[in-house]
C-alpha cells in the first residue's frame, strides 16, 4: 500500500509540475479566458506600503520608481515603514519622502522590530485607500504597474493581484542567470493555469495587491500568526494569498504589471532566500492539511492540487534525491539531466531574449549548473526548513548593527 | 480559521483567559522545545551522514584496496547456466567418442576390404598375361595344324569320292552276286565309318579354326577381364576417397574431443564450478583491475566496520581466479571489470560484508 502511495504522490508531483508548464504554454497561446478583464479608467485609490528593513539606499530607488508612476499622483500615496533598521534605511526613507514631493509620502518607524508581515499591518494602519499595494523594498517598479494592477480589479471577485516580478541583474554570474531563467518560467508559464481559474497560490510579495476590506480583514490573523508561539514574520505573500483563495475571492498575476527585483548573486544568500520560501511553502503545507475539508469544499479543484502538491513536490524531490544517492549516486553525473537543462535553457533564453530584452542572459548555457542547485535545493533546504520552521527573522536582509552603515542618507 | 490566539493579544485579561493562557504557553513552550531538540539532534544526524556519505565516496574513489565479498549459489543464474553448459559438453564429449570409436570401426573394414580388392588386381592381371603369352605361342602352331587339317580333310573328301565309287561296285556285285550279303554289308558298314569319321574330321577343323583365331585376337573373353580390372581398379578409387574423408572427419573429432577437454579444464578452475561442485561452503570477492596489485595469493584480508575503520583480520586470499567478472561498485552502484579471489576465511560472516580490504587496513586502525 505505502510504495503504490508514494508512487501515486510522485506522478501527481510530477504532473503538477511538468503539466502545469504545457498547459501554462498552450493556454497562453490559445485560451482568452486567462487574459483578465481590465478597466483602466477605475482609478481606485492605492496606498503602496513599503515594509523595510536594512535596504539602505535600496529603499531610495524603489520611491523613487514609484514617484514616477503612471498613476494620477493625487490617487495615490506611499506609506513606508521601517522595521527598525540597524543602517541607514529610515534616513533613506526620509530623503526619499523630501526629494518626491509630488507624490505623498508617509514615512514611519515600528516601535520594535516585529518583522515583514506586522510592518505591512502597521503602515496599513495609516492607509484609507481602496486598494492597497504592499511591495518590497528592493524593487524598482515600472510606471504602469500600479495602473495594470488597479486595472484588474475590475474583474468581480478578484480581491489579490499580482504583478511580474523581473531579474535586473540577469548577467551579475550563474546564480542570477539561473533564477532569471526561473522567475521568467514561473511568471510566464507555471501561474498561468492558475491565472485561468483565477486562483494563483501565491502572489509574490514584491508587488501585490490587495482590497483594502479584505486585507483589514486579514491584519489580525496575519499580526497572530505563530508556530507554537514563536511569531512566524515570514511567507505573508503566501499566507494572504492563500486567505484571500480562502474567503471566496480570485486571484490572478497580471504580467504587465511590472517591476524588478536584483535576485541574490551569492550562494550564501540565495541559500536563505530560498530556505525561507521553503519554510513558507512547508508551513503551508501543513495549515492546508489541517484544514483540508475547508479547502476541498471551498476551493476549485486545480488549487487544492496546487496548495497540497506543490510542497509535496518539494519533499518528494528529497526523497527522490537521497533515494537516488543511495541507490546509484552517479546518477546526477550522467549526460542526460545536463542535456535537458541545458536544452531547456536555450528554449527559455531563446524567449526572453524575445519577450523580455531586459532580461536577456549572456551565457544561458549556464543553467546547466541548475542541476546542481537543484540538488541542493533538495537535499539540504527542504530537510533544513522542515527543521528550522521556529526561525523568524527576515532571512536575507538580517545584518548586525556593526555591518551596517548608518546615517548616509543625508549625506548622498 | 484555526489559527490560534494572537501570543501578544491586547484582549483584556479574564481569569479563564489567564489560565488558558498560561496552559497554552507551557504546552507550546513543551512543543517547541521537543522540536528544537529533535531539529539539532537530526540536523547533527544529516550532518554527519552528508559528511560521512561524501568521505566514504571519496575513499572509495581512491582505494586501491578493497574488494566486494560474492556469495555463489549453487542456484543462482550464472552457476545453473555455468553447470548446464558443463553438461552439454561432458556430453557432446561422450557423443563424439562414440562416433569415433564407429568411425574408427568402419576405417579398419575398410581398409581390410580395400586390402582385399587390391590384392585381386596383380592376380587378375597376371592371369591376363599369363593367357595372352599362351596364345601367343600356341596360335602359330595351331594355325598350322589348321592348315594341316584342311589338308587332311581334303584328301579324306578325295578317298570318300572313290569310296562312293567303290560303294556302286559293291552294290553291283551283291546284286550280280559276286559277292555275299554278309560281305557286302561288312564293307558298306566299312565306308559309312569313313564317311562319318571325315564328317568328325571336319567339325574338327571347325573348332580348330575357332581356337586359332581366339588365340590370335583379343576376343570377348579378354574384354571381360579388362573390365572387371577396371571395375576393380575403381572400386579400389572410391574406397580410398571414403577413407581419406573418414580419416580426416575422425581426426577433427578427435580434435573436437580435446578442445571440450581443455575447455572442461579451464571450467574446473572456475568459481562456479568449485561452488557447485563441492560440499564445503567456499569464499569468493571480487577484486577490481584497479585494486589487482594487491590481490596475491596469501595476502591478508581485513573486514571493517562503517565499511573502513575498526578492521581485524578475517583470514587470506587463498586463490586468484584468471575470468573477468563485470559486477556494481557497491558504493558507486556503476559497473565495474575485474577478477575473482578465492578467500580462506577464519569470519565466515565477513563473507556478507558489504566490502573487505586486502594486504592491509585502509586508514590502519
Amino acid at each position: 500500500m505505502l510504495p503504490i502511495l508514494t508512487w501515486l504522490v510522485m506522478m501527481l508531483c510530477l504532473f503538477t509540475t511538468v503539466v502545469k508548464y504545457l498547459m501554462g504554454l498552450l493556454l497562453r497561446l490559445s485560451f482568452p479566458g486567462t487574459k483578465i478583464l481590465k478597466d483602466y479608467s477605475r482609478q481606485s485609490t492605492v496606498s503602496v506600503l513599503l515594509p523595510c528593513y536594512n535596504e539602505g539606499r535600496t529603499v531610495y530607488n524603489s520611491i523613487e520608481s514609484i514617484s514616477k508612476s503612471n498613476y494620477p499622483a493625487d490617487r495615490f500615496e506611499v506609506i513606508a515603514q521601517d522595521d527598525c533598521s540597524v543602517d541607514d534605511s529610515y534616513e533613506w526613507m526620509v530623503k526619499a519622502q523630501q526629494d518626491f514631493a509630488n507624490i505623498p509620502i508617509r514615512v514611519g518607524r515600528n516601535v520594535s522590530n516585529c518583522g515583514k508581515a506586522r510592518t505591512v499591518c502597521n503602515a496599513l494602519e495609516h492607509s484609507t485607500a481602496e486598494i492597497i499595494i504592499s511591495i518590497d523594498s528592493d524593487c524598482i517598479f515600472h510606471p504602469d504597474a500600479i495602473r495594470e494592477l488597479t486595472a484588474c480589479f475590475a474583474e468581480p471577485g478578484i480581491g489579490s493581484v499580482g504583478g511580474r516580478v523581473g531579474v535586473s541583474n540577469p548577467n551579475d554570474n550563474i546564480i542570477t542567470a539561473i533564477q532569471t531563467i526561473v522567475y521568467y518560467a514561473a511568471f510566464e508559464l507555471y501561474k498561468i493555469p492558475e491565472n485561468w481559474t483565477r486562483s494563483v497560490c501565491c502572489i509574490s510579495g514584491c508587488l501585490f495587491a490587495i482590497r483594502r476590506e479584505l486585507l483589514v480583514e486579514l491584519e489580525p490573523i496575519l499580526r497572530a500568526r505563530h508556530w507554537f508561539g514563536v511569531p512566524v514574520n515570514q511567507g505573508e505573500d503566501r499566507f494572504l494569498t492563500h486567505q484571500t483563495l480562502l474567503r471566496g475571492y480570485g486571484t490572478y498575476i497580471n504580467n504587465d504589471a511590472l517591476c524588478w527585483t536584483a535576485v541574490p548573486n551569492k550562494l550564501s544568500v540565495l541559500f536563505k532566500q530560498q530556505l525561507r520560501w521553503r519554510s513558507s511553502i512547508i508551513r503551508d503545507l501543513f495549515f492546508t492539511l489541517k484544514s483540508l475539508p475547508q479547502h476541498v469544499f471551498r476551493l476549485h479543484p486545480n488549487t487544492v492540487f496546487t496548495l497540497v502538491l506543490t510542497p509535496l513536490s518539494a519533499l518528494v524531490a528529497m526523497m527522490v534525491m537521497v533515494t537516488m544517492f543511495i541507490c546509484d549516486p552517479l546518477a546526477w553525473a550522467g549526460p542526460q539531466p545536463l542535456v535537458v537543462y541545458v536544452g531547456l535553457a536555450a528554449i527559455f533564453s531563446w524567449a526572453i531574449k524575445k519577450y523580455s530584452v531586459r532580461e536577456t542572459i549572456q551565457h544561458p548555457l549556464a543553467f546547466g549548473a541548475y542541476l546542481a542547485w537543484s540538488i541542493v535545493s533538495s537535499v539540504f533546504i527542504t530537510p533544513l526548513s522542515l527543521l528550522t520552521l521556529d526561525s523568524g527573522d527576515w532571512g536575507t536582509r538580517t545584518k548586525q548593527p556593526q555591518e551596517a552603515q548608518i546615517g548616509h542618507a543625508s549625506a548622498s | 480559521m484555526a489559527t490560534p490566539a494572537p501570543v501578544n493579544s491586547t484582549d483584556p485579561p479574564t481569569v479563564l483567559g489567564n489560565i488558558r493562557w498560561s496552559v497554552q504557553s507551557v504546552a507550546y513552550k513543551a512543543v517547541l522545545a521537543t522540536y528544537r531538540v529533535f531539529a539539532i539532534l537530526v540536523l547533527y544526524a544529516v550532518l554527519i551522514g552528508i559528511f560521512s556519505y561524501a568521505f566514504i565516496m571519496g575513499f572509495y574513489a581512491v582505494s586501491r584496496s578493497w574488494a566486494a565479498p560474492v556469495i555463489l549459489s549453487a542456484f543462482d543464474e550464472k552457476s545453473l547456466d555455468f553447470m548446464q553448459q558443463l553438461v552439454i559438453s561432458r556430453q557432446t564429449i561422450e557423443d563424439l567418442q562414440v562416433d569415433i570409436v564407429r568411425q574408427q570401426t568402419t576405417l579398419a573394414e575398410m581398409a581390410k576390404y580395400r586390402s582385399a580388392i587390391l590384392s585381386l588386381d596383380p592376380q587378375l592381371q597376371q592371369a591376363i598375361t599369363r593367357e595372352r603369352e599362351q596364345a601367343k605361342h600356341t596360335g602359330p602352331e595351331l594355325e598350322k595344324l589348321e592348315k594341316d587339317k584342311q589338308a587332311d580333310n581334303a584328301k579324306s573328301r578325295e578317298m570318300l569320292t572313290q569310296l562312293h565309287d567303290l560303294e556302286f561296285q559293291l552294290n553291283n556285285d551283291l546284286k550280280a552276286g559276286l559277292i555275299t550279303k554278309a560281305d557286302a554289308t561288312s564293307q558298306l558298314a566299312t565306308l559309312n565309318q569313313a564317311e562319318t569319321a571325315y564328317t568328325d574330321s571336319r567339325i574338327a577343323a571347325v573348332e580348330l579354326s575357332n581356337n586359332v583365331l581366339a588365340a590370335t585376337t583379343v576376343g570377348t573373353k579378354s574384354l571381360d577381364a579388362i573390365e572387371k580390372q577396371a571395375e576393380l581398379r575403381s572400386d579400389i578409387a572410391q574406397l580410398d576417397v571414403t577413407l581419406s574423408v573418414a580419416e580426416k572427419q575422425l581426426m577433427e573429432d578427435n580434435r573436437q574431443v580435446q578442445r571440450l577437454h581443455d575447455a572442461i579444464a579451464v571450467a574446473k578452475l572456475s568459481p562456479y564450478y568449485l561452488n557447485g561442485n563441492g560440499d564445503k561452503q567456499l569464499y569468493f570477492a571480487f577484486v577490481p583491475y584497479d585494486n589487482q596489485a594487491v590481490a596475491t595469493v596469501g595476502a591478508p584480508i581485513y573486514d571493517c566496520y562503517l565499511n573502513m575503520v575498526v578492521c581485524r583480520k578475517v583470514g587470506a586470499v587463498k586463490q586468484i581466479f584468471s575470468g573477468e567478472q563485470i559486477i556494481n561498485h557497491p558504493i558507486f552502484k556503476t559497473q565495474v571489470r575485474g577478477l575473482t579471489i578465492l578467500m580462506d576465511l577464519s569470519h565466515p560472516q565477513s563473507a556478507k560484508s558489504q566490502t573487505i580490504f586486502l594486504g592491509g587496513k585502509p586508514l590502519w586502525f
